[in-house]
């Protein structure tokens, strides 16, 4: 190796550097009044820039300038093109001691040891934020990748991020616990590193680790664990984010894979503490300047057998679980961003991108969409980057691929009803009114614990799971899960049902299903079990393990599926409609029975939308909540091709959000008792998380009128009670017609037989009132009071009479007499509805 | 004989008077409805919530048989909010009751086939403690009568329901402050024939500055007849005080 006798650029002293991001031209800077401009493939003599500071601590580059913090508490900016001083940006009355930069160049982030962090704009000086809520002096800033946030390293022990994206900067969260206490001056670091695709950052710990944290809700995700014996004094992500350097105090440099936290490589040839590291952009270099004034340029710093991970595209930050891939079994891996010609690379990075993303990660060969079911080969197996390989014809041009991939139909991705996905180490795996089942990862093994709402009824548990399973359902019967199969210990995908209540010993059971087969989605009902396959089966089950049935669905690729005692609701991908995405259909069968209730028919989604949750209402009726917020309950569904999807409750329209001040959403969990229970997430979250949420009901409303009820006085005010009448009417008659429904077409009990009658008195009464209000406006509007009163379902005679009281009362006497005539009319048995 | 309590109702009869307030509970096993002296009630079906009387819903509660859902007005933010109008907007006045529901009519089952009709002339302002003012459906931006006692009760017996009970109980005490330092200082003002508004004032505190402020209104009505025995002759005031 080249260059493993360091560069001797500054006195003796800690000495920072940096590389322009084109690569170009590496600076440091250090002790001595003078920095250094090395060009890069160069061993010529650096440019020398002679300035009046000394004691440099920090140095940051954009391919024209370069912004110098030093400590006597100046940021000054100089200009790589002209190689001098252009204008001292900041002032600080104490040492600078850190420096960020963000991505597009525009701002610099200063940490001295005042107690504020300023972050000055590089073109003009006078435009300054001030981040203000640390409460002692700051070792660290760093810039996320995108530039709209910011975290700061407190000689606290605490990371305050600080969101930039509006006007003035926002404390968005503090971390706590996870850097070290350090002085300002030490040689340790607690500097956040973020990884290059943003989703994640690294920060060296007290145990002298580093720890991922996501950024989405701060959780600790992987760690890179027993590589250093003393403090970390620099990291640093490899530019694609696939490769991570760290450095300790005891002078060590260690080499890291991101995607298994696998230490590559120790160096052993360190003399001192590395006080800063950089990658260089693009070519295996790896440059660090130590705290003796040298600067080391390490080319082929990344060892020949791992050198193919420097060319790799960007690779995603070390997280737990991928929260999208986790939910939905035919998830597709998301595309890399700069790997949009990934089929025109050489073969051998084409192979070892398989290989890197491997079984493990979330392969889908077998839920391909489209089933190469005549072997004619149209339908090539896809990658994992959901992209055909080009193995069988290397060094083609890249446009030759483009009409095979650019397109791909938007499939609705599966999902199971009432869970959660990952976010840090627990998830909900089962979430309704029942109960809830959630599952805590420990690495080797999880642990399941099922609690119930009831808890005199069924006594809670909690079990040491080492199959992970992943799905679970959950009712007043039993809990079923499932695990997904798994390549290395050759298990297959398992379905474990485990009832609360038994009489004899305890029945459970588990079931194997066959190789390869993996279960997307599933339910439990009080009489069956019901799992949809990666294969495309729906496979039933009895609550003892009997295998009912098996069915290939006719829709695919699966999406969920819902089931209330013996009736069964299936939904999958349809065909693929105008706006390219597919139309989802679902199937409602009767197992018993054996007879098709729907067959195929539309899931109805506006575009855009998304399926968030299917269940059945308490009284059995099919419902779905859409991602718009509207929740849909399935109307005359018993009879085939009479189905229709009304809304019962559109969210957005809730009182409670009416002012515009709350932004809060709804996780839908269940209808109950004519209400709709949910559980009410704040701010942006998608899903609920620890500690469990309260439930929440909601009446329901179907959205007639975009009239707030009782939002004004007067007139408004009566108006919006007539809206409310209307709405009330329009509700009191569909559940008239989900009821009678269930009374024809099943053995209702007598309850249920009573209540249709008092259902329709419900809609009667509305019509009263709506006539009440009608009669009030005024005698002109008596054609519409006779519709009215026309609409009434009552046949004994007694609710037109009624109406004829109202119409006395306030002396409509026409109308009156036309209500008594259509009273008599009906009596004498002259139905009118024909002629109506 | 004559009862030894001062007039009006005693702080411990406030509580008691609070007990029958309705609070919504989670209950945590199912419990037929009961047929009590103040009304039926719903019977429990875990988890959906009901409206129980406070007294059993403190007595389920320590069972570990319901969990209660703290009022609106009971979180930190609504309290929060509640007490800066109290401090800087109501100046000298008490932040608003809860709005009284409309009135109702006096007969509780009304024949269904006359609901429709308006109400007739026999309607019933109602109070509490028949007016929802803790349960759930609560507004959250207004302190209710019952509001001092009610979140003591909830504090001492349910406080792993509360989001945050350590603030919920600093600015409870901030805001008995306030109002305390309110009713007080309105007492300056009194004299004969003036008044200080109330409204908005809650049953404990009026219970507990009773004997205070009576004391202090029975005093001021001898000053002016003191002021006239002095035109009158002078040195009658001593005298009149020795009678009293």
């Amino acid at each position: 190796m080249a260059a493993l006798r360091g560069r001797p650029a500054h006195s003796p002293g800690p000495t920072y550097l940096a590389y322009t991001p084109n690569g170009k031209k590496l600076i440091t800077v250090g002790l001595n009044s003078a920095l250094r401009v090395f060009q890069h493939g160069s061993t010529n003599e650096p440019t020398i820039i002679d300035v009046v500071t000394d004691g440099h601590t920090a140095v940051v580059a954009t391919n024209d300038f370069i912004v110098v913090g030093a400590e006597d508490g100046s940021v000054t900016k100089y200009s790589l093109l002209t190689n001098s001083m252009e204008e001292i940006l900041v002032r600080s009355s104490l040492p600078i001691r850190d420096l960020s930069l963000s991505k597009d160049g525009e701002w610099v982030a200063v940490a001295s040891d005042e107690l504020e962090v300023k972050v000055v704009n590089t073109r003009d000086m006078t435009r300054i934020m001030h981040l203000r809520e640390q409460s002692r002096p700051v070792k660290h800033v760093a810039f996320d990748i995108s530039g709209s946030m910011i975290a700061v390293s407190c000689t606290d022990g605490i990371v305050y991020m600080y969101s930039l994206s509006s006007e003035q900067p926002q404390l968005v969260k503090r971390v706590d616990g996870l850097i070290k206490t350090l002085e300002t001056d030490a040689e340790a670091s607690a500097k956040i590193a973020w990884h290059p695709d943003g989703r994640a950052f690294a920060a060296p710990t007290s145990t002298k680790d580093i720890q991922c944290v996501a950024r989405s809700d701060w959780a600790r995700q992987k760690a890179f664990t027993g590589g250093h014996r003393a403090d970390i004094s620099a990291v640093a992500w490899s530019p694609n984010g696939a490769l991570f350097a760290t450095a300790g105090v005891d002078k060590s440099l260690c080499l890291w894979e991101t995607r298994s936290q696998r230490l590559l490589k120790t160096f052993e040839d360190i003399q001192n503490t590395i006080l800063a590291i950089d990658w260089h952009p693009t070519d295996n270099v790896c440059s660090y300047t130590n705290s003796n004034g040298e600067l080391f340029i390490r080319e082929g710093f990344v060892p020949g057998e791992h050198a193919k991970h420097l060319r790799i595209a960007l690779q995603p930050s070390p997280m737990n679980s991928d929260p999208l891939s986790e939910v939905s079994g035919n998830a597709r891996k998301p595309l890399a961003k700069g790997d949009k010609h990934g089929g025109s690379r050489g073969g051998a990075e084409e192979n070892y991108l398989d290989d890197l993303l491997g079984p493990d990660a979330m392969s889908e060969d077998e839920a391909g969409f489209i089933e190469d079911d005549d072997g004619a080969g149209y339908a090539e197996e896809v990658n994992n980057f959901g992209k055909r390989s080009a193995n069988g014809i290397p060094g083609r041009p890249a446009k030759r691929f483009e009409p095979y991939s650019a397109w791909q139909p938007q499939v609705h991705e599966a999902f199971q009803p009432g869970s959660t996905p990952w976010r840090g180490d627990r998830r909900y795996l089962c979430l309704n009114l029942t109960g809830f089942v959630w599952t805590v990862s420990q690495d080797t093994h999880h642990t399941v614990t099922v609690e119930f709402h009831d808890r005199q009824e069924h006594r809670d548990f909690h079990f040491t799971d080492p199959y992970k399973y992943d799905k679970a359902s959950l009712n007043e019967k039993g809990t079923l899960f499932s695990c997904r199969p798994s390549i290395q210990s050759q298990q297959r995908a398992i379905l474990y049902y485990r009832p609360h209540e038994t009489w004899t010993t305890r029945t459970e059971w588990k079931t194997q299903l066959p190789p390869g087969e993996e279960v997307i989605s599933m339910s439990l009902s009080e009489s069956c079990i019901v799992a949809m396959t990666s294969k495309g089966y729906v496979r039933i089950y009895s609550l003892f393990g009997l295998p009912l049935k098996v069915y290939r669905q006719k829709s695919m690729p699966a999406v969920a599926c819902a089931s209330f005692r013996d009736y069964v609701m299936t939904i999958g991908n349809g065909a693929i409609g105008g706006d390219g995405t597919t139309q989802m259909r679902y199937t409602i069968d009767n197992i018993r029975r054996d007879e098709s209730c729907q067959n195929e028919d539309a899931v109805a989604l506006p575009g855009g939308t998304q399926l968030r949750n299917v269940f059945f209402s308490d009284k059995g009726d099919p419902c779905i909540y859409d991602t718009d917020g509207v929740l849909l309950i399935l109307l005359h569904w018993r009879t085939p091709g009479q189905a229709k999807w009304v809304p019962l409750l559109d969210t957005k329209t809730l009182d409670r959000l009416a002012s515009g001040r709350k932004d809060e959403t709804y996780w839908p969990v269940a209808v109950a008792n004519n209400k709709f229970h949910c559980i009410i997430l704040k701010g942006g979250d998608a899903y609920p998380h620890f500690p469990r949420p309260l439930l929440v009901d909601f009446d329901f409303k179907i959205p007639v009128s975009s009239m707030a009820a009782g939002a004004a006085e007067g007139d408004e005010g009566e108006l919006a009670q007539v809206k409310a009448l209307e709405e009330s009417y329009v509700r009191a008659s569909l559940q008239h017609s989900l009821v009678q429904d269930l009374v024809e077409n099943t053995n209702a009990t007598n309850a249920q037989k009573a209540e249709v009658p008092m259902l329709e008195r419900e809609v009667d009464k509305a019509l009263l009132q709506l006539l009440a209000a009608e009669c009030r406006e005024g005698e002109e509007r008596g054609m519409k009071a006779l519709e009215i009163a026309a609409l009434m379902r009552d046949r004994s005679g007694k609710m037109l009479e009624a109406a004829g009281k109202i119409a006395a009362r306030f002396q409509r006497d026409i109308l009156g007499e036309k209500i008594t005539q259509l009273a008599e009319r009906r009596l004498v048995g002259l139905v009118d509805d024909e002629d109506m | 004989m004559a009862l030894p309590l001062p007039p009006g109702l005693t702080p411990s009869e406030m509580a008691f008077l609070c007990e029958m307030e309705l609070v919504t509970v989670i209950p945590r096993q199912r419990l037929e409805g009961l047929e009590l002296l103040g009304g039926p009630t719903q019977p429990l079906n875990p988890p959906f919530p009901a409206p129980l009387p406070l007294w059993l819903a403190l007595l389920l509660k320590r069972q570990r048989r319901a969990n209660i859902r703290t009022p609106p007005w009971l979180r930190p933010d609504s309290l929060a909010a509640i007490l800066e109008f109290e401090t800087d907007t109501a100046k000298e006045a008490f932040s608003p009751p809860p709005n009284l529901p409309p009135p109702t009519t006096t007969s509780l089952h009304v024949d269904q086939t006359t609901a429709y009709l308006p109400a007739t002339a026999t309607t019933l302002e109602l109070s509490p403690p028949f007016l929802q003012n803790s349960t759930t459906s609560a507004p959250p931006d207004a302190l209710p009568y019952h509001w001092l006692e009610l979140s003591q009760l909830l504090l001492a017996a349910a406080p792993d329901d509360f989001e945050d009970p350590d603030s919920v109980r600093r600015l409870l005490r901030d805001l008995r402050e306030v109002r305390m330092a309110k009713l007080r200082k309105g007492i300056e003002v009194l004299d004969a024939g003036a008044g200080i508004k109330m409204n908005g004032v809650g049953g404990m505190e009026i219970a507990e500055s009773r004997a205070f402020i009576g004391g202090v209104v029975d005093g001021l009505r001898y000053v002016p007849s003191m002021r006239s025995m002095e035109l009158w002759g002078g040195g009658g005031g001593g005298s009149l005080c020795g009678t009293e």
